[in-house]
């Protein structure tokens, strides 16, 4: 913990003597062009010291060194995942919501289900939760509403989610807490279910109209938020991951971020984006938090220096924003969120605040309109030194490839959705021009630009190693399905460093962390096998990743290497299990 | 500008081999003298039931590769905000065929959202029912089966050929709910005034008298007129919103259908359109009587032989205010 204050600055030198730690005999692979092989390394005040040979290390072996035997395993610089959601997957669950607990639930069982949450909770609170199925209500021949709901608990709001989550069924407190009656408008992406005669809302809410409730109703609670994340980062930590993105953040998503940075279990550096639609969960004071208020959580760990966009939609539901006509139609191009000016305005503006842009742009015709604005950008304000980022770039047109590289944007990729799966195929709907230029990864980098991966959980698995395999086969990891989807592999060097130096670069401190050099953030990860001997494929993606150091700091350690001594690990032990 | 008319639309449900195309061919190739679009979705890459579909002359659109409920409502919303913009081809009367897989309520939600409320009218929303193989789905599928089922309208049980008397109302049993309005058939032979009601409503077309005499089963198409009763409800006298959404909600299940005006205490100066179409009820206020004496006008069809005039006529005269 001691590192967290002995911080540097022009005039005060680092720690000077011995190494703190240091590690010999492995099979180094440092990512660095200078020296890409070394045997040992050097640690001290968080830093390497020292790369090169065992022998290399003698002089900086102290009385209070410690020394650890590689006895020839595999090191790596340690891993950076640049899109992912670990509390859209894990706080729900952790929020301590009322849950019905049966397949159906009969009206009955939801009725008493609510009074038994409503004793456990007393005082006036919120009872929100699920589920309740429309089925089992018309078995009972009764109707899912409000006066159904007011006749069960009349006196504090109750919000319930049906099975399919197409609806949630509220009661006539919800309502009027929400402000929802007869004069509120319909949102775009849903309704509210209305009494034809009298206009008065039922108590039925569709699809986008329960964000009216949820707007109302007190946010994620901190602790299910703080559980979510703690558990997140010891999964990544435990998976080699020491620089992440969490896309999609609001003020108390932050505030759990901050408290478990300040206890120090925190074992992976965050890039948090601040939403800035409604569209996952409403954001209050986002401009507060852009204009200035981010600065609070900044940490050597922590920062919420970025903003996120939905900029179209998904190629699932063709809402994908495209260049050209879907295909079998003349005239959808698939679904843009914001008008052109808007993105235009907002990207130039965030550059100027030195604000990184994370725009999703599933279609080619969106990460077209991106590049524009962030070049209209670097016309107005110059380069900010802001690298901009172009989420998911499902598929890019090829004029666009060489833009990456001149106007500093990082493309960013899911590698989980091109190898052959069920999953890759129900995604293959762009049409077979298009699918031939989906997933550009290769095209990307060949244009000397920088590509990295997200694992985009809960969209795929958190676990990057089933990415990083596909990087290099493209092909189905755990042999379910054979041949190859569409797109090139890339080499295990360019996958590597895709997943090192790529992401330190992704954010902003490619000169001191990504690979193993002298001076930069002691960051590396010990394998249980080899990557450079081993069948890349059915091998990579079950690598155990045994040591992770971030910063100097051993964030886990799988054996217990270094339990019971000054450098014991932030996590070990068995991972959460997700 | 000129409001364009309303188009209804039918949603034809049901599991996988359930019957869905059968009866949608049906459709298709019957006389109804309507513009028709149809709009199939397929779970799957090659959109299979696109190709059966038989009918040359009507429009079809095929939403491939996902299902429908879920992956696809984009698509849905777009083809349908297309097709409500192309003023030379704008269909009379749209269908949709969901999936097998398809939660249905989703695509109902879909047609209720603001923006088509105006321009659509679900007419009625058929789920049709397997009844030699639906007694046999477990877990999720039954799940699936069942929401199918609870968003129906009208339930089509085909197939009944194929099973005895005793599976039928073991099925029943174990699967329908009280309220359910029930058809039973074979090889989808549903009669059309259940599916298109609402289409002829507003060509003009009147309900005619059933004449009394008996009628065996019917076994074609030709047949079906034998199959029904009318009833009719009329009055000067305003009604209750209350009592009548009561005794709406209270018809026998042998009713499938009803629809007129009504005078209605609660939307004074307002005519108000009544429809039911199996399970669901609608009342919705329209403008003003244009200077006419306001009236209620109630016409019920109901399975023939189940209709009780008497019991009819008491109810809803103690809807009178």
């Amino acid at each position: 913990m001691d590192q967290h204050t002995d911080y540097r600055s022009s005039n005060v030198p680092g720690p000077a003597g011995a190494a703190d730690l240091v590690l010999t005999n492995g099979r180094i692979y440092t990512v660095d062009a200078a020296n890409y092989w070394a045997e040992a390394v050097a640690i001290r005040g968080g830093r390497f010291i020292a790369v090169g040979g065992s022998a290399d290390m003698d002089g900086l072996i102290g009385p209070r060194t410690q020394v650890l035997d590689l006895k020839g395993r595999f090191v790596m610089p340690g891993l950076y995942d640049m899109h992912t959601h670990p509390d859209l997957k894990l706080a729900p669950g952790y929020a301590g919501y009322l849950e019905v607990g049966l397949e159906d639930p009969t009206p009955e069982q939801v009725r008493q289900a609510i009074l038994d949450y409503a004793a456990a909770h007393p005082g006036d609170g919120w009872v929100y939760g699920q589920y309740f199925v429309r089925y089992t209500f018309k078995q009972a021949g009764l109707v899912p509403d409000r006066a159904w709901l007011d006749s069960v608990l009349p006196d504090r709001p109750v919000a319930i989610l049906d099975r399919s989550w197409g609806c949630m069924m509220v009661n006539s407190k919800a309502l009027e807490l929400a402000g929802i009656d007869a004069e509120t408008l319909d949102p775009r992406h849903g309704y509210i279910e209305r009494d034809s005669v009298t206009g008065e809302p039922t108590g039925i809410l569709v699809d986008g109209a329960y964000a009216l409730i949820h707007a109302a109703m007190p946010p994620t609670p901190q602790h299910a938020l703080k559980r979510a994340y703690r558990e997140g980062v010891w999964f990544q930590s435990g998976h080699g991951v020491v620089g992440t993105k969490y896309v999609h953040v609001c003020e108390h998503r932050l505030n759990a971020l901050k408290s478990i940075d300040q206890v120090g279990e925190l074992s992976v550096r965050v890039e948090a984006a601040i939403s800035w639609q409604d569209d996952i969960f409403p954001v209050k004071r986002r401009w507060e938090l852009l204009a200035g208020e981010r600065h609070y959580y900044r940490s050597a760990r922590l920062n919420a220096n970025a903003v996120k966009f939905h900029f179209d939609g998904t190629h699932e539901s063709r809402s994908s924003y495209l260049s050209s006509a879907w295909p079998g139609d003349e005239s959808w191009r698939g679904h843009l969120n914001m008008t052109p000016e808007h993105i235009t305005d907002m990207v130039v503006d965030m550059d100027r605040r030195g604000i990184r842009v994370i725009a999703h742009c599933t279609g080619d015709g969106a990460s077209d309109l991106f590049l524009d604005a962030v070049a209209e950008a670097r016309r107005r304000n110059g380069y900010s030194g802001v690298r901009h980022q172009c989420a998911h770039s499902t598929t890019l047109l090829d004029a666009n490839l060489p833009r990456f590289a001149e106007l500093n944007v990082t493309a960013e990729f899911s590698p989980v959705g091109w190898f052959p799966s069920s999953f890759a195929y129900a995604r293959a709907v762009f049409g077979e021009d298009r699918m031939q230029r989906a997933y550009n990864f290769k095209g990307v980098l060949e244009h000397g630009g920088v590509a990295v991966m997200g694992t985009d959980w809960p969209v795929s698995s958190i676990n990057p190693w089933i990415g990083f395999e596909a990087m290099v086969t493209r092909e189905n990891p755990f042999g379910e399905e054979a041949g190859c989807f569409y797109g090139q592999p890339i080499s295990l060097e360019q996958a590597i460093r895709v997943m090192t130096l790529n992401g330190a670069w992704c954010m902003g401190i490619e000169d001191k962390a990504g690979s193993i050099e002298v001076g930069k953030s002691a960051d590396l990860i010990v394998l249980d096998r080899n990557l450079f001997e081993v069948e890349p494929k059915g091998n990579i993606h079950n690598a155990q990743v045994q040591l992770t150091l971030l910063e100097g700091e051993v964030t886990w350690d799988r054996h217990g290497e270094f339990a019971g001594t000054a450098h014991a690990a932030t996590w070990q032990g068995e991972l959460p299990n997700f | 500008m000129s409001r364009q008319a309303t188009i209804p639309v039918t949603l034809v449900s049901g599991f996988l081999g359930a019957g869905k195309t059968t009866l949608l061919n049906r459709i298709l190739t019957s006389d109804h003298g309507l513009r028709m679009a149809v709009m199939v979705n397929d779970f799957g890459a090659i959109n299979i039931d696109s190709q059966l579909i038989v009918s040359q002359t009507q429009t079809t659109l095929s939403l491939a590769n996902g299902c429908i409920c879920c992956t696809v409502e984009s698509d849905l919303i777009e083809q349908l905000g297309r097709m409500l913009d192309d003023r030379v081809n704008r269909p009379e009367y749209i269908i949709i065929e969901a999936s097998g897989v398809s939660n249905p309520s989703k695509i109902a939600n879909t047609l209720r959202y603001p923006q088509f409320r105006e321009a659509l009218a679900i007419d009625s929303i058929l789920t049709v029912v397997d009844a030699e193989q639906f007694g046999d789905l477990q877990g999720e599928m039954a799940q699936l089966a069942m929401e199918q089922l609870d968003v129906a309208d009208i339930i089509v049980l085909n197939k009944t050929d194929r099973v005895s008397r005793e599976q039928l109302d073991a099925l029943k049993a174990r699967w329908l709910y009280p309220s359910a309005r029930l058809l039973e058939c074979a090889h989808g032979d549903v009669p059309l005034e259940l599916v298109l009601g609402v289409g002829r409503h507003q060509a003009g077309w009147r309900l005619r008298p059933v004449p009394a005499t008996a009628g065996k089963l019917a076994t074609g198409p030709e047949d079906h007129s034998q199959l029904f009763d009318t009833w009719s409800f009329s009055s000067e006298r305003p009604l209750s919103l209350k009592a009548l959404r009561a005794a709406l909600a209270a018809l026998p299940v042998e009713i499938y259908r009803a629809k007129g005006v009504c005078q209605i205490a609660e939307a004074p100066g307002k005519r108000c359109i009544v429809h039911v179409v199996g399970n669901r009820t609608e009342i919705k206020p329209e403008d003003g009587w244009e200077g006419g004496a306001p009236y209620t006008q109630l016409i019920f069809i109901g399975r023939r032989g189940s209709i009780d005039g008497a019991a009819l006529q008491a109810s809803f005269e103690g809807c009178l205010v």
